[in-house]
């Protein structure tokens, strides 16, 4: 019998030619329990179908849609799905979250999951329901934004449908593309270019079934109380301001990098910053579906039209660039959704390629720290993949093995994802969450910096301290990520771990504790890990960009901001101890059985030899 | 030895306080105490351990976190004997130290951070302040490596700070000097730090004074409610700061000072010059 809020399977599509035929794999209660689904789920799938030394873009690379025991439960935040592959930016595992009716549809075509492989002769969509899967050739969408093609497929298949698009960078093979539903983005890692490589323009779902759960009046009388808890305080700067409050506060604190983080202040914040923008601006609230808290923040541009800002895209088209005009950043943030490209990627490279435009390392005068002009020039070219833009196209890193000069040294990025906007130099126990994540330079599968801005440690002299918390936090979000429900309520919890079993029970009806919880955040965190060593990582990747470790930031209180190197690998081996893995990166042999993985890999370590 | 890098903080908090009738270290001083004052504004100011040098059996009032007591095991002699015990318990874990007493209500940053630099010459041994027409052995500062010196002179008898002097190498830091530092001129230009309440009447006037501007300023969530914009504030702790403001520093609100420590701790300290930042605790996005 299938636990509640299960069907026990995934469909694995396979598309070739102008056909797509579906294939259910079952899930067994071990695995679902193990993995919960989300993040997790979908990294025990890519282990069960990713073929080893699969390119990510090519037709055989398997692409996830995962959804989750809580999708379609009235809990708040629920309505989530990952979207998990092989990154073609870092070549390693990857998962994006976002948050739509996709979800709740895609899960009610029967399916804790949807895997798509292959590829199609030509732009197609594969659309999925209770009654099996289908191919439809739409040529007409080629260089449509993902937001335009949702409308046309909703015109064209009817408003029971459902799709996760990707815009014209997807099609293009940009590999920070995304794959985006009602202006959510699954944003990182290039997940966008993995389907448009199997000339996909969209993934269309449309429910079709009912998911049944162990207890339903507790369930209905839990998400009650999630939903009360969720408009305490604990959630109110994402009501009243939204994400981008982060601005003034980090710049406050020298942790808002500017200028390709060679300062980790910025001179025109104050112009981007929430607080002044609400006052100039109109702004309307919006949540995700199924959400209580509502942070989205849609801001009036001039000359008509409206923008959702968040502070990853501000801090990245601004600060980041060095462009403090809010329109700017906003009609730069708007070109990123036309394109579908993740912005943190997109403002991070841009950067890269300021600083190398200024230092004479790259033959783009134009393109130079400051010029909001220059951005959007740039990102227009990235989306067609044109002059500076082909090169931009591939990240960072890649473009730096390019560019060469030492530009690999402040190139902004971690195994080649760029990082997010929290300088690792003034947040340490962050700084080793960056380095370590599975995913690359990454916020949300690493919140670290919460420890860092608790007061709890001394976020300039990372320690034992940092490995503590850089490990609590990447537990919890694996867990979070896996259930799935919404970061920001996990200011609400008090005892997460206790707390979240408290949801799964009823929703499930296993006898599920906090001690099982942590354990299954454990698995997932190492199997990541394992995926990822399996695809070629090695410990040397499990570090940040040269500049960070070599050079100091002046603080105003007199203090410097100093990561060395040395203090970053101590870090790192105590995330290897605490992790049970050896001094290369390494899971103990001992530990792989518990992760419940398909087969034994040549790649996986071997146990000791007895004799 | 330049700005405090590996110097420690060391406080004495025995002694009778006889003059004032009650343990000097427990009087309140704006929702806090004097001890806890003096401890805490060293921990933000040194980077090294702070120590208390405690009386045997001394009741002490509620110290910040971190911070560690050492009992000297012998009443009645003296400072010299109290630094001394401090001084043998940071043996290795710090180069030097700043050595003041539980009674410096005005005490500064920026002052302990010029005095510790008077240690950076070769071979100096104590760092001394002459300030407001004294010497000040209890706003000084010491080489770790003294204690056994020290420990040596009071078996001798010769338990008074003069005579430690007469044996090592002094940096003699007049007013001149102390405000020669641009720090010290602008935020404690009367050399307050100095000040020390022994009697009633000392603490009652201390008490009274206004304390000094800080600079405070909410981010985000908590800028609402009329809190937007920096304003100053004469408020002497990080819990009086954020009283005056209308936050409660719970588990959604942190502080930033100066742009650097994080925390939430509401008997923190603030002097002249100060900048405390509000923040949501529900950092991220």
């Amino acid at each position: 019998m299938v636990a509640g809020g299960y069907f026990g399977r995934a469909l694995v599509v396979d598309v070739g030619g102008s056909t797509a035929t579906g294939t259910a794999l079952e899930l067994d209660d071990r695995v679902l329990r193990g993995y919960l689904g989300g993040v997790g789920l979908g990294t025990w799938l890519l282990h069960r179908l990713a073929p080893p030394g699969t390119d990510p873009l090519a037709p055989a690379a398997p692409l996830a849609f995962v959804f989750s025991p809580l999708v379609g439960t009235p809990l708040t935040t629920s309505a989530k799905f990952a979207v998990v592959a092989r990154s073609p930016l870092t070549g390693l595992l990857t998962d994006a979250l976002a948050s739509s009716r996709f979800a709740i549809a895609g899960k009610l075509t029967g399916h804790d999951a949807i895997v798509v492989r292959g590829r199609a002769d030509e732009l197609s969509v594969v659309l999925v329901d209770a009654d099996g899967v289908r191919l439809e050739p739409c040529p007409e969408l080629a260089g449509l934004p993902a937001a335009d093609a949702e409308t046309a497929l909703t015109a064209r298949f009817g408003r029971g449908w459902n799709s996760a698009a990707i815009g014209p960078a997807g099609e293009r093979g940009v590999r920070f593309a995304t794959i985006s539903h009602d202006g959510r983005h699954a944003g990182r890692g290039g997940l966008g270019a993995v389907l448009g490589a199997k000339n996909l323009k969209a993934v269309l779902v449309r429910a079709g079934t009912k998911a049944a759960v162990a207890d339903a009046p507790a369930v209905l009388a839990a998400a009650r109380d999630l939903r009360e808890r969720s408009f305490g305080p604990a959630t109110k700067k994402y009501r009243e301001l939204g994400t981008l409050a982060n601005l003034l506060a980090f710049n406050a604190v020298s942790t808002l990098p500017t200028r390709n983080f060679t300062a980790a202040t910025f001179d025109g914040a104050h112009r981007l910053a929430a607080e002044e923008l609400h006052e100039l601006r109109g702004v309307a609230r919006n949540s995700c579906a199924s959400c209580s808290i509502g942070c989205e923040h849609i801001y009036s541009r001039k000359g008509g039209g409206s923008q959702r800002m968040e502070y990853e895209n501000v801090f990245a088209l601004g600060p980041m660039c060095g462009v403090s005009d809010p329109d700017d950043v906003f009609a730069a943030s708007a070109r990123c959704d036309e394109l579908g490209i993740d912005t943190i990627s997109a403002g991070g490279t841009i950067a890269w390629a300021m600083e190398c435009a200024e230092r004479g390392l790259l033959d783009a005068p134009w393109l130079r720290f400051g010029d909001g002009a220059a951005l959007l020039r740039a990102l227009d070219l990235i989306g067609s993949r044109s002059g500076v833009g082909e090169l931009l196209a591939q990240g960072s890193r890649h473009a730096a093995g390019v560019v060469g000069g030492g530009s690999i040294d402040f190139a902004p990025q971690v195994k080649g994802l760029e990082l997010p906007g929290y300088e690792p130099r003034t947040l340490q126990a962050m700084a080793l969450g960056l380095a370590v994540n599975s995913r690359g330079a990454d916020h949300n599968r690493s919140g670290a910096y919460e420890a860092d801005l608790s007061g709890e440690l001394d976020r300039l002299d990372g320690g034992d301290p940092h490995v503590a918390a850089a490990v609590a936090t990447e537990d919890r979000a694996a867990v979070m990520d896996s259930m799935i429900l919404c970061k920001f309520l996990r200011g609400v919890f008090t005892e997460p771990f206790d707390e979240w079993a408290a949801l799964l029970r009823p929703v499930t009806g296993w006898d599920v504790d906090a001690d099982e919880l942590r354990a299954t955040a454990r698995r997932i965190v190492l199997a990541k890990r394992v995926f990822n060593l399996r695809a070629g990582a090695t410990a040397a990747d499990d570090t940040l960009p040269a500049r960070m470790l070599r050079t100091p930031l002046q603080l105003a209180s007199g203090r410097a901001a100093t990561l060395t190197a040395t203090t970053l690998q101590a870090m790192v081996d105590g995330y290897y101890r605490a992790r049970g893995l050896d001094a290369a990166g390494r899971p103990d042999p001992a530990a792989l059985p518990d992760l419940l993985l398909p087969d034994p890999h040549p790649a996986d370590p071997q146990p000791a030899d007895p004799a | 030895m330049g700005d405090g890098d590996g110097a420690a903080g060391l406080v004495l908090a025995g002694g009778r306080s006889s003059r004032m009738g009650t343990s000097k270290a427990a009087l309140e001083w704006h929702g806090s105490t004097l001890l806890y004052r003096a401890t805490a504004l060293l921990a933000r100011t040194v980077p090294g351990p702070v120590l208390v040098v405690a009386s045997p059996d001394q009741e002490l009032p509620d110290l910040p976190a971190g911070v560690e007591v050492v009992e000297d095991p012998v009443e009645g002699v003296g400072p010299m004997q109290g630094i001394a015990t401090g001084l043998t318990a940071l043996d290795g874990r710090a180069a030097a130290a700043f050595v003041c007493s539980t009674d410096m209500p005005f005490l500064h940053p920026a002052f302990v951070r010029r005095v510790l630099a008077g240690l950076a010459g070769p071979g100096t041994d104590v760092a001394l302040p002459f300030a407001r027409g004294f010497r000040q052995p209890l706003a000084a500062g010491y080489r770790t490596g003294l204690a056994p010196l020290i420990t040596s002179l009071i078996a001798q008898g010769r338990s008074r700070p003069g005579m430690l002097y007469e044996h090592c190498t002094v940096a003699r830091l007049e007013d001149a000097d102390l405000l020669a530092d641009p720090d010290v001129a602008r935020l404690d230009p009367a050399l307050d730090s100095v000040v020390n309440v022994n009697e009633p009447a000392d603490y009652a006037e201390a008490r009274r004074r206004e304390p000094a501007p800080v600079q405070v300023q909410c981010f985000g969530a908590l800028a609402g409610a009329g809190r937007r914009g920096p304003r100053t504030l004469h408020v002497a702790t990080l819990g009086s700061a954020a009283a005056a403001v209308g936050l409660e520093l719970d588990r959604h609100v942190v502080a930033a000072l100066n742009g650097d420590r994080i925390t939430r701790d509401p008997g923190l300290p603030l002097v002249a010059g100060d900048g405390v930042a509000f923040l949501s605790a529900d950092a991220g996005g």
